[in-house]
């Protein structure tokens, strides 16, 4: 049944995929489990936009890409939607999560104190070349600390409250299959809060990072300051049908509170961002924006549409790369109204659109104006 | 001093038995802690002309936003004595019925004309538009009423398909006239809309208001914090203060003997 | 009672690939859009193995609708062997081991992108229309809680003038493909970007069509035996593209769509965009024998 021409498209479209594939090393469960464990940065940012933390899939979508972030995400978030939704995990709260990386610039100490963690903040960033000529990279052990900080740590936000600073905002009672999914409902808006902090977590850094600068650097209404970033591990905790809790396991995530330093109604205005996997930059944009949004303004990278809308990595990638497919049938419609119009013009040079009109009516007075600026 | 204001009554016009065209009654709203206006009356005549004055911060221009439907009272009546609605107070409108009734019966021209005219659009396009909301379907009788509006507004019709942004503040203010009475409203409001210009050109704008005003009879609600716009276009006055009505009357009697302290004060400084 | 007694064997997919909680999604959704005609109903659309803005939102449909007795004709821009219609089709051939075909006649099921067939599509008839942006109001209006409250007071004013001021700038309605339509006299529509050509095809149709957005999360419907009016004024007529009196260069065939192939020396060549259609002109003239459905136009008119 099928004509020739539709075999060879079939035919090109296997060999182009082939061709890419020969660019790229063999596609092994050794080069997989490398990339798991020597990327986890990279591991985690595509876990935190496919919104799917399953670190083996992760890294195996970024070898089968070759590190294409975008066809990365579409890999897992196309897998993640086949999967069923099988339960809800119970909420993790400031206090739970164990936290390794603890920081605010609000104040020089908070309760908890400030845990440096993990970081390359006050590093220099110096490539080591050497390297590359087979010099060995040695790196000293940590020396545990005396006294360990605390595994976990209270919110700095529960201290503002007391104190007044913020608004006594505590969290509804909601079933937790009650709570609104975004991958499972069309978003609209104003979005549920929980649509627009599931689409924040799942946003892309990038995207993030240049709406939430462009907030930075003035373009909004915010001046943020970080209230509360943390990096930490969180029980994924499951409630057993007889009524138990357990963990099933444990998820690294990132979280940034910002807060801003202009204040409403005499209370500051706290901004959110969670994620998983430690991705502190798309926190940090996040939350700012998150905190941006909140107040009535004109900023485009302050408008919860305009944000949440073109911060969807697969979304926004998707419609990017889809212009490269053919749009003759729409080119042709607008050049066949285009060569109409012109051979109307040429046809009747200089004069008016030939439409029913009435004639001109004679011409008022002239009028004393100022001319426009 | 006397800060109460005057019993309305005593300076009512006496002549006019017909219901009044526009009534509104108890008009009152609360920003936060500011009274924008307190249990505010007014009622306008067919034909008539209302001029409202007042400094920033009066109410006058909020009191017209809520005759436009733009906005709605914490407390009040509002009523048009129109077939669709009579009786009815419109501030119980939904949405869609506001836009409809603000479509077909009520005409404005703002003093920004940014708040009234598509900028990048043709001008003829801004009063075509109007038309076609209502279901205007037919290009040529859009030119044709679009152009007829814009005439009436002495606009200058060579210039009928230029965007608003390419003219003068003049013309702007001519074109939001045309869109405002291309179907013939009820009423007409007019928020300060000589301010800003040149005088020769604000005198010739008000021509062209005296002279539709004169033809067609159109009922006006008039705000201008310029006691010369108010004195040359009303037929009546209502002076405003701080949210509340301080004085009101037919417009040469409030001029030549006010009686309002702040009313006074207002005559006086001008003259 | 064991687990596996409690439990369907494993398969790497589900038939249809989308999971069966997203197709009933799609089916309420679905039913809600042929309930009322040209509103664009809000749903989840889950990701699927293809980039967006590339049909996911007419292949979600299409997975939706599918079943194993379906035969499917997928096309994009009129041609069946469009790269990416070749893509469709081999990935609904993996998850649903559906029947292909190129006849339009033969087909339960079309998707396609940016083009309706040639020949008539009947009641049993399903066309699935690829849609990058559902919203006919974005040009005039890009915020989205904006233009559904104009939906909502079906506030069409700003497409009126749109369409009147290109009147006066160019002397005609400038509007290519995509030409904003109002369905059963209450919603306007972008009836996806099938060209102006196209439009008059979906009006007092036999079939149901379904248009879907995938990266705008939009589904909506011209149900069978639905007025379908392009906005137009009353005394200047809708004008489709003017293509009536070309012939085809590959079937000799005048009186359809075409693809217009620009030439050395400027001189360009037309093809039939419809290209099975073309295809089967083609064998008819060899002798072969091939079948015709009715056509939506004849002569280069539009035949009711």
């Amino acid at each position: 049944m099928a004509y020739a021409a539709t075999r060879g498209g079939e035919e090109a479209i296997e060999q182009a995929e082939r061709l890419y594939r020969e660019d790229l090393a063999p596609l092994t469960a050794e080069r997989v489990a490398e990339v798991r464990r020597t990327m986890p940065y990279l591991v985690d940012r595509v876990m935190g936009e496919a919104s799917l933390y399953e670190p083996d899939l992760a890294a195996l979508a970024l070898v089968q890409t070759g590190g294409d972030l975008y066809e990365a995400v579409l890999l897992l978030r196309a897998y993640r939607t086949t999967q069923p939704r099988l339960w809800i995990a119970e909420a993790v709260r400031h206090a739970d999560i164990l936290t390794v990386r603890r920081i605010s610039a609000a104040f020089k100490d908070i309760p908890g104190g400030q845990i440096l963690g993990p970081t390359l903040d006050y590093s220099h960033r110096l490539l080591k070349v050497g390297v590359l000529d087979g010099e060995p990279d040695t790196v000293a052990p940590v020396t545990p600390s005396e006294t360990p900080a605390p595994a976990t740590q209270p919110a700095l936000a529960d201290w503002q409250r007391e104190k007044g600073l913020i608004e006594d905002a505590r969290a509804e009672a909601v079933p937790l299959e009650e709570i609104p999914d975004v991958t499972r409902d069309g978003l609209l808006f104003p979005a549920p809060r929980a649509h627009r902090l599931q689409t924040l977590a799942r946003g892309d850094t990038g995207g993030m990072l240049a709406l939430g600068y462009a907030n930075m650097r003035g373009y909004g209404p915010t001046h943020p300051t970080v209230n509360d970033l943390r990096l930490g591990e969180a029980e994924v905790r499951l409630r057993h049908p007889r009524g138990t809790v357990f963990s099933a396991g444990r998820v690294r995530v990132s979280e940034a509170e910002m807060v801003s330093k202009a204040s409403e109604g005499g209370k500051l205005q706290l901004g959110f961002c969670a994620t998983f996997g430690w991705n502190e930059v798309k926190t940090i944009a996040g939350a700012t924006l998150d905190l941006s949004m909140h107040f009535e303004n004109d900023y485009p990278a302050a408008s919860e549409e305009f944000v949440l809308y073109h911060t969807e990595p697969t979304e926004a990638s998707g419609f990017c790369i889809h212009f490269k497919m053919p749009h003759y049938v729409t080119f042709q419609s607008s050049l066949d109204a285009l060569r109409d119009a012109n051979a109307k013009r040429e046809a009747h040079p200089a004069t008016a659109p030939e439409t029913p009109e009435t004639p001109d009516a004679p011409a008022p007075a002239p009028e004393l104006e100022e001319m426009p600026s | 001093m006397r800060a109460t204001p005057l019993p309305l009554a005593r300076n009512a016009p006496q002549l006019v038995t017909a219901a009044p065209l526009l009534a509104m009654t108890g008009v009152a709203k609360r920003y936060g802690d500011v009274a924008a206006l307190t249990a505010v009356d007014v009622a306008v005549h067919e034909g008539e002309v209302l001029g409202i004055v007042g400094e920033s911060g009066s109410g006058k221009s909020t009191l017209l936003r809520m005759m436009n439907l733009e906005e709605i009272p914490d407390a009040g009546r509002y009523t048009l004595d129109i077939a669709a609605h009579r009786g009815a107070n419109l501030f119980g409108l939904d949405r869609y019925e506001r836009r409809m009734l603000r479509v077909r019966e009520i005409g404005i021209v703002y003093q920004n004309p940014h708040d009234g005219l598509r900028m990048r659009h043709s001008s003829s396009g801004n009063v075509a538009e109007r038309l076609v909301i209502t279901g205007e379907r037919r290009f040529g009788e859009l030119r044709r009423r679009a152009k007829d509006a814009l005439i009436a507004s002495d606009f200058p019709i060579k210039r009928m398909d230029r965007p608003p942004a390419e003219l003068s503040g003049g013309m702007q203010q001519r074109v939001q006239l045309a869109k405002a009475i291309a179907l013939e409203p009820t009423l007409l409001l007019l928020d300060e809309p000589t301010t800003g210009l040149d005088v020769s050109v604000q005198a010739l704008v008000l021509d062209t208001l005296k002279r539709l005003q004169r033809e067609r009879r159109i009922t006006m609600v008039l705000v201008s914090h310029d006691l010369g716009v108010i004195r040359t276009m009303a037929d009546r006055v209502m002076v405003m203060r701080r949210g509340a009505v301080v004085e009101e009357g037919l417009a040469d009697q409030v001029f030549q003997d006010p009686q309002h302290p702040y009313t006074q004060q207002l005559v006086h400084a001008k003259l | 009672m064991s687990l596996a007694e409690l439990t369907a064997p494993w398969q790497r997919f589900n038939y249809g690939f989308l999971d069966e909680s997203a197709k009933r999604e799609i089916r309420r959704k679905t039913l809600k859009a042929i309930a009322v005609p040209g509103y664009q109903v809000p749903y989840a659309s889950r990701e699927v193995p293809m980039a967006r803005g590339w049909g996911t939102g007419g292949l979600q449909v299409t997975l939706t609708l599918l079943k194993p007795s379906s035969v499917v004709k997928v096309i994009d821009q009129g041609a069946d062997d469009s790269v990416n219609a070749v893509s469709i089709r081999k990935f609904l051939r993996r998850v649903g081991g559906v029947a292909e075909t190129l006849d339009t006649t033969a087909a339960t099921l079309i998707q396609s992108r940016h083009r309706i067939p040639e020949e008539k599509l009947r009641a049993d008839q399903v066309l699935v229309l690829q849609v990058p942006d559902p919203e006919p109001l974005r040009a005039v209006e890009p915020d989205i809680s904006e233009a559904r409250h104009m939906h909502a007071d079906a506030d069409y004013g700003l497409l009126w003038l749109k369409l009147y001021e290109q009147i006066v700038r160019s002397g005609r309605i400038m509007e290519g493909a995509s030409y904003p339509s109002l369905v059963n006299g209450r919603h306007v529509i972008s009836p996806s970007p099938i060209p102006r050509w196209d439009v008059p095809k979906l009006h007092q149709a036999d079939n149901l069509t379904i248009l879907s957005a995938g990266r705008e999360k939009r589904i909506y419907a011209v149900p069978p035996h639905t007025d379908v009016a392009p906005l137009a004024f009353d005394d200047i007529a809708y004008r489709v593209e003017d293509h009536a009196g070309i012939a085809c260069e590959r079937s000799g065939v005048k009186g359809y769509f075409l693809n217009e192939l620009p030439k050395g020396g400027g001189a360009s060549v037309y093809e039939m965009s419809d290209t099975h259609f073309a295809t089967k002109h083609i064998q008819k003239r060899e002798g072969e024998a091939v079948s015709f459905g009715a056509t939506y136009y004849r002569k280069g008119s539009l035949a009711r």
